[in-house]
């Protein structure tokens, strides 16, 4: 399959309708993506949609691309949520490769026109379209919550504390403060980096590291309480962070989390939820702990859910081949462990693209000596990999300025780049949506698919029939997560007898319900009837699928 | 966002409210004044039944429109069936700015069948409102106070329960139609009327296994069976059938789900709390409060009434949240809870926490643990006023129901049991309770009760805090300086902030200023004890406070550039309401 796709991609590439990707050399504004999503659903609009859930405060629309538009309503789906956290925009330019990658394909492929037709793709490609803009505003910062106005530090006073641009490079970057009560140190390794002074083997601190900006309401405290807001992927219901900075009131406070919960609670065919954020539970899964799973407030997998878990893990491994992912846990009131604790689903998470590991350098000690096991350090690992890729404009070097918090000291400004360690340079990203389009090619494969086999008759005394069915699962994957049982949004697998009127049960009950039935599984259903003519066996659920089946009744 | 009504067209619509006749006993020249009857009232309302929605959204308006200065009526919002939720505003209009005074927020109805919170609430706003102008305790506190007065706040049920034809049998319920049972339909198998007599009671069946048997006092009550004897009869539940066939008997009913476990303090979802519905503030009758009490930052107290017989008033206290529990919050506790002694004979306090039930996601949690609101739930219809009132203790409440319903009702809240074929379970009776006997006071406890749980709503709207700057002293000093010092006293019970409050900085501090452009320096006294002084480096003209605490003082000290300074005080505090002096 991989020599077929790469072929199709080079017959795109020549006939002209070179991907969209080709052209963009920096990563888009709101506008861009809504012409980008607009242009490419009208191009494959009979695959795709466009539609919005809700509006940020400023008016953006928040964008849901659906792929396999065809009754999309009644087919198992999968979500994708990108941009979640308003730092993270190679996600939202993954996810948007990979829309395209799988629509193009789709008009070339019969098994990914096949894919589209059984299944569904709501695919959110920004969910952080307020935070995400600062990338593209005069100042530059790392802006994380959208444009509802909140006071963070609720003093009363509102943004009363942002940032400066001291050095009037149009960044906001760290300031370092010569210090002798200072806790950094420049890093031996490359002195650019500043580094924790290790007080237990002897180092000293030299500086006082802040982020670039004055004091403004002399509180003791820098920046604050800058512009903004609330963070997406903090303000959900699951161990929600109350009072915390970015939580917001209360979960589901702001108009994008709850457009999107109200989305999914009316969409009952969501089987599964992928969220391209902070958390990797994909390269590594979580594991069972049945303490958690079985607490009054359950906050673990359960046992069934953590062996999909790590089925899926597996899969995304062996299609990805994606290596050194970062190993970042689940955090307080996020999307990822609202859609699995109280949306019921199966939910995972990846980066999608991190900074590749690079071996350590042959002369550096320092790295060696401190990490056991022999990694590079984040920082400087990032700052070879940039200058290996000619990522530029990634460190601003440290320079002096005059601070007024700081009269007589030496005060320099400098660090990396705002959004660096999230916006590799766009053509990176190619290969790796590429990876996760295969990734979900193959994971629809697993999803559970419900059939009705072995449908048997015979008479019974009185002349009535005796009807029974099997209702198994085709698929590798469970109907729905074990989690979704325990909760009121999942639906069950159902079997229904629809009779004519002129048929009657004698005995069993019209309607069966089943919880989450496993790959392979299977339940009889059985019913005495009255009556002759056709009648129907259906088995259906949102997640899983349908089917129905007659039989003749003499 | 809010919208004003128009009484006018309320009144002309053709509701108007059943208006006593003026009949020659009811001329205020032939009525002798008792106690506690306000003088000749504008607004005439028997307050011994119960009324729909459009019978409280009526006395609303006539509130509204007999007393334009000391009450408004506004919506917060529309519930999920489309009516209005009401929220009265009653203060003295005149005097200060409504939205800025101290304020008491009150609810009266958020559960279906607890129906007589709402004519509670609702006696406490006609009785603030026609006492105005003769008693002077109501008009200081009119002058001083707002109250936010909503008599329902899930007006849809109030109306399912009380109209023929509809009958709420959960106790709890709101109306969004839910897939209880999974199977991708709503409401599709409900309790029926299936004997047509007018009422959905219970379903029994004679079995040797059942739990139950009958009173032998009374033939119409079932009773549980004694310990080592064998019942005669099961419970089957409501009346019903198994309308969809899938072998359960009204197993998807309307709604199921509590709107009091809806509000976005460590919210749980329903297989943690049960009744819980999809997020916090999912239903849009809760969001409507919960944006209200937001847009009022000057509530500072809270009082639902609730029904729970037995237990009267429920503090906060929130089973494994993050409430503080801290000792100075207590005690305000412990004052109303006093108040409360003396105002309902045989009052039970108990938290939520550790009395009634530990519950995740309550209205009450969420205005003590997330606004920082000193909040009691009123448990009406306490021990004292069933029949035998030495003996109620609230250990067996049924027997206390039963005896007032043979004693001093006659029995009118029972329906007989009638045989019936039942399609799933054979041979059954149907009879029980009628649903004018659910949680609801009998027409003679309803004034007297509602009278005595006004007095604490008003006691605690009382003890809200009270700023009044004491007296402010300067002295000389070098190079031109002068020192201020100011006292700012709250004389009543409760704080600015509450401890909780200040811990989570959940309300920004209170602002003290000096109106004079020269100040250099302003600090406050952190700690009277040892003296302690704290410095605010920025803006120090306006010194940020973190609380005013109760029956109590703080001092704040500014130093000016000026010989005659400017000597205007100005305190302004979100919970406090604000306040200024000149010397």
């Amino acid at each position: 399959m991989k020599s077929k796709l790469k072929a199709a991609f080079l017959v795109l590439a020549f006939s002209g309708i070179s991907t969209m990707a080709v052209a963009q050399r920096d990563y888009q504004s709101y506008e861009q993506l809504t012409s980008r999503l607009q242009q490419l659903t009208r191009r494959y609009s009979t695959l795709s949609s466009l539609n919005t859930v809700g509006k940020t405060a400023t008016g953006k629309e928040v964008w849901l691309l659906t792929l396999g538009r065809e009754n999309a309503a009644n087919k198992p789906a999968i979500v994708i949520a990108a941009g979640v956290e308003g730092t993270q925009l190679a996600t939202t330019e993954l996810v948007m490769q990979m829309a395209e990658q799988m629509l193009q394909a789709a008009v070339l492929q019969d098994s990914v026109r096949e894919l589209l037709q059984s299944k569904t793709f709501y695919i959110f490609p920004n969910l952080s379209l307020d935070a995400t803009e600062q990338y593209h505003e005069k100042l530059r910062w790392e802006r994380v919550a959208n444009a509802q106005p909140i006071d963070d530090d609720r003093d009363g006073r509102m943004f009363e504390d942002p940032f400066e641009d001291l050095n009037k490079d149009g960044l906001i970057t760290m300031m370092r403060v010569k210090n002798k009560s200072g806790i950094y140190r420049p890093s031996k390794e490359d002195p650019r980096i500043m580094v924790p002074a290790d007080v237990t083997k002897g180092e000293k601190g030299e500086y006082l590291l802040y982020t670039e900006g004055i004091d403004n309401d002399k509180d003791g405290k820098w920046n604050e309480d800058p512009e903004g807001g609330v963070v997406f992927n903090r303000n959900f219901s699951f161990d929600y962070p109350n009072f915390q900075p970015g939580a917001g009131e209360h979960p589901m406070s702001e108009r994008e989390t709850k457009a999107f919960a109200d989305f999914m609670f009316d969409a009952k065919n969501v089987y599964a939820v992928f969220v391209f954020g902070p958390a990797n539970t994909l390269t590594e899964p979580l594991k069972y702990n049945q303490e958690m799973a079985s607490a009054r407030i359950i906050n673990g997998l359960t046992e069934n859910d953590a062996a999909v878990n790590s089925t899926i893990s597996t899969l995304y491994n062996t299609t990805t081949q994606l290596k050194d992912a970062p190993r970042v846990a689940p955090s307080a009131g996020d999307v990822l462990q609202w859609a699995y604790y109280h949306y019921g689903r199966f939910s995972f998470s990846t980066p999608g693209w991190w900074v590749p590991k690079l071996p350590p350098e042959k002369e550096s000690t320092e790295s060696i000596e401190d990490a056991a096991d022999s990694t590079v350090p984040e920082d400087l690992n990032f700052l070879r990999w940039a200058q290996a890729n000619d990522f530029i404009g990634t460190f601003v070097p440290w320079k002096p300025v005059q601070h007024p918090d700081f009269p007589g000291q030496q005060v320099e400004v400098g660090g990396f780049a705002p959004y660096v360690k999230h916006t590799p340079p766009i053509h990176l990203l190619e290969p790796i949506a590429d990876k996760h389009f295969r990734f979900f090619s193959a994971f629809a494969k697993k999803m559970p698919n419900l059939r009705i086999g072995n449908v048997q008759t015979e008479k019974v005394e009185g002349g009535h029939t005796r009807i029974t069915a099997e209702v198994f699962n085709q698929g590798a994957l469970p109907t729905h997560s074990e989690m979704g049982d325990k909760t009121k949004w999942v639906q069950k697998v159902k079997v229904i007898l629809k009779l004519s009127d002129s048929q009657k049960i004698i005995s069993g009950n019209k309607i069966h319900l089943s919880k989450a039935l496993a790959g392979g599984e299977k339940f009889q259903v059985s019913w005495v009837v009255e009556g002759n003519g056709y009648i129907q066996v259906e088995a259906s659920s949102p997640t899983a699928g349908k089917q129905s089946k007659e039989v003749y009744l003499r | 966002m809010k919208k004003r009504i128009v009484v006018a067209a309320l009144l002309a619509s053709g509701l108007l409210f059943p208006r006593s006749e003026q009949t020659w006993a009811q001329t205020p020249a032939s009525v002798f004044k008792p106690a506690g009857l306000p003088q000749n009232p504008k607004v005439q309302v028997s307050w011994n039944k119960y009324y729909d929605y459009e019978g409280i959204t009526e006395i609303c308006a006539q509130l509204a429109k007999a007393h334009p200065d000391l009450v408004k009526l506004e919506t917060i919002g529309d519930s999920y069936e489309g009516r209005r939720i009401w929220a009265l505003t009653i203060t003295d209009f005149k005097t200060g700015d409504s939205d800025r005074k101290p304020a008491m927020y009150l609810d009266g109805y958020i559960h279906a069948n607890q129906v007589q919170g709402a004519e509670f609430a609702l006696y406490t706003a006609w009785y603030l409102a026609e006492n105005f102008s003769n008693d002077q305790f109501i008009k200081e506190l009119l002058q001083q106070k707002t109250f936010y007065i909503l008599p329902t706040i899930n007006p849809d049920a109030r109306n399912h329960l009380m109209h023929p034809g509809k009958t709420v049998y959960s106790q709890r319920n709101g109306f969004i139609p839910l897939d209880d049972d999974g199977d991708g339909l709503v409401d599709e198998d409900q309790p029926e009327d299936i004997n047509k007599d007018g009422f959905i009671t219970l379903m029994r069946r004679k079995s040797s296994k059942g739990k139950y048997i009958v009173d032998p006092k009374n033939p119409l009550r079932l009773i549980p069976a004694y310990p080592g004897q064998n019942g005669e009869y099961e419970v089957l539940g409501y009346e019903g059938f198994d309308t969809d066939g899938d072998g359960s008997v009204n197993e998807d009913p309307p709604g199921q789900y509590d709107p009091n476990r809806d509000w976005g303090w460590n919210w749980q979802p329903e297989y943690v709390q049960s009744g819980a519905y999809k997020y916090p503030f999912s239903l849009p009758e809760s969001r409507a409060v919960k944006e209200f009490v937001m847009l009022h930052p000057n509530i500072a107290g809270a009082q639902s009434y609730h029904y729970n017989n037995g237990i009267d008033m429920i503090g906060p206290g929130v089973g494994e949240s993050q409430t503080s529990r801290s000792g100075i919050d207590q005690q305000v506790y412990e004052l109303l809870v006093k108040q409360a002694d003396g105002v309902i004979p045989d009052f039970t306090y108990m938290e939520v926490y550790n009395g009634l039930l530990s519950t995740y996601s309550g209205k009450l949690n969420w205005f003590q643990g997330s606004r920082g609101i000193f909040t009691f739930s009123n448990e009406l219809l306490a021990p004292y006023l069933q029949v035998e009132r030495k003996l109620a203790s609230g250990a067996d409440q049924e027997i206390q129901q039963e005896e007032i319903d043979k004693m001093l009702l006659f029995q009118e809240a029972y329906v007989e049991w009638v045989p019936f074929e039942h399609p799933t379970f054979g041979a059954i009776e149907i009879g029980g309770y009628n649903k004018n006997h659910l949680l609801v006071h009998p027409s003679f406890l309803l004034a007297e009760d509602a009278h005595r749980n006004m007095a604490l709503t008003l006691y605690q709207a009382y003890q809200l805090p009270q700023l009044v700057v004491q007296d402010l002293t300067t002295k000389k000093l070098p190079n031109g300086l002068t020192e201020v010092t100011a006292t700012i006293a709250n004389t009543r019970a409760l704080p600015t902030h509450s401890a909780h409050d200040q811990q989570q900085s959940i309300e920004r501090p209170d602002f003290i200023s000096l109106k004079d452009t020269t100040v250099v320096s302003g600090v406050f006294l952190e700690n009277a004890a040892q003296n302690k002084w704290k410095e605010q480096k920025g803006n120090p003209a306006r010194l940020e406070v973190p609380n005013i605490p109760g029956m109590s003082q703080i001092k704040v000290r500014w130093r000016v550039m000026a010989n005659k300074p400017n000597l205007t005080v100005e305190v302004d505090s979100r919970k406090g309401g604000v306040i200024s002096r000149r010397f």
